[in-house]
């Protein structure tokens, strides 16, 4: 391994766990964006370099803008310092040592570092786009309308007036004074 | 120049991010961070699918990540809708506040 990669997935393992262990939401969206970015070097680094474009336009572009304009409409106050239960945290620990210890040895085994035979594959956009467009163009079609679906989906949750309920605040603090 | 196939390195990574991944959504309680963590497990995944791709010398597992992306995209969309609504449901994106599986 060279160098750059070395660093470059520490920046990645660093950045997840800011996003984890951040107080702030907009610090976790930060080091998500930090992530997001790295893989795309990842990518690249592994000639992919159609999807390295794509990770920056879709990820790092239009799903982290979503997120952080979520943020700042929700004004989230800041989540205190107690993470979870204790017994949620040793549970989380337990999991993930055991699948990062079994999946390591399991993956060091099935695939040594060995040298490339097979001729190599470059993932740029015109091999991915013919790919595409000739034995993947149902799923590809079939992409197009769950993104539609979503679309017209994520608009009808979020729209603000509901049919049976008036005005949105009077409608929220009912329910709450029904829930106790 | 002799090309070295580091597969196994790639996927160790990828397994270290899936499980940080994997561990803040357990842990966290904010939704829009759960969701973050959502974001991590699935690039940890695109990473393991490109790597073996390479080795495997096809590009299938790159449209694999391509149909992931979508997906993600998608699911982005909608469950940040979801967490709107329930906010305004329950002034709160806190996953424990909203367990009560009715508004």
């Amino acid at each position: 391994m060279s160098l750059p990669l070395i660093v470059l997935g520490a920046l990645l393992i660093a950045s997840a766990l800011g996003v984890v262990l951040a107080q702030n939401p907009i610090h976790s969206a930060l080091c998500l964006v930090v992530n997001l970015v790295g893989v795309a070097c990842v990518f690249a680094a592994l000639d992919a370099h159609f999807l390295a474009m794509v990770q920056i336009i879709v990820y790092a572009g239009a799903i982290m803008v979503l997120v952080i304009f979520v943020l700042m409409l929700l004004t989230i106050k800041e989540e205190e310092r107690r993470l979870a239960g204790l017994f949620q945290l040793i549970g989380a620990g337990c999991m993930g040592a055991f699948f990062v210890v079994v999946v390591s040895r399991e993956a060091l085994q099935q695939f040594p570092v060995e040298q490339r035979t097979g001729e190599s594959v470059v993932g740029s956009v015109e091999a991915v786009g013919r790919l595409l467009y000739t034995n993947y163009l149902l799923p590809f079609e079939a992409a197009g309308i769950l993104i539609m679906a979503a679309l017209v989906g994520a608009a009808m949750l979020a729209k603000t007036s509901y049919p049976r309920s008036g005005d949105a605040t009077s409608s929220g603090s009912a329910i709450e004074g029904e829930g106790k | 120049m002799i090309e070295m196939d580091y597969s196994a390195h790639y996927i160790i990574l990828s397994v270290i991010l899936f499980t940080i991944g994997a561990i803040g959504f357990v842990v966290r309680r904010n939704a829009i961070v759960a969701f973050m963590c959502l974001e991590i497990m699935l690039n940890a995944v695109n990473i393991a699918f490109v790597a073996l791709s390479r080795r495997v010398g096809n590009l299938d597992g790159e449209i694999a990540v391509f149909f992931v992306m979508v997906v993600a995209a998608a699911e982005a969309a909608v469950g940040l809708a979801i967490i709107i609504s329930v906010f305004r449901n329950l002034q709160s994106t806190e996953t424990t506040d909203a367990s009560q599986l009715r508004l």
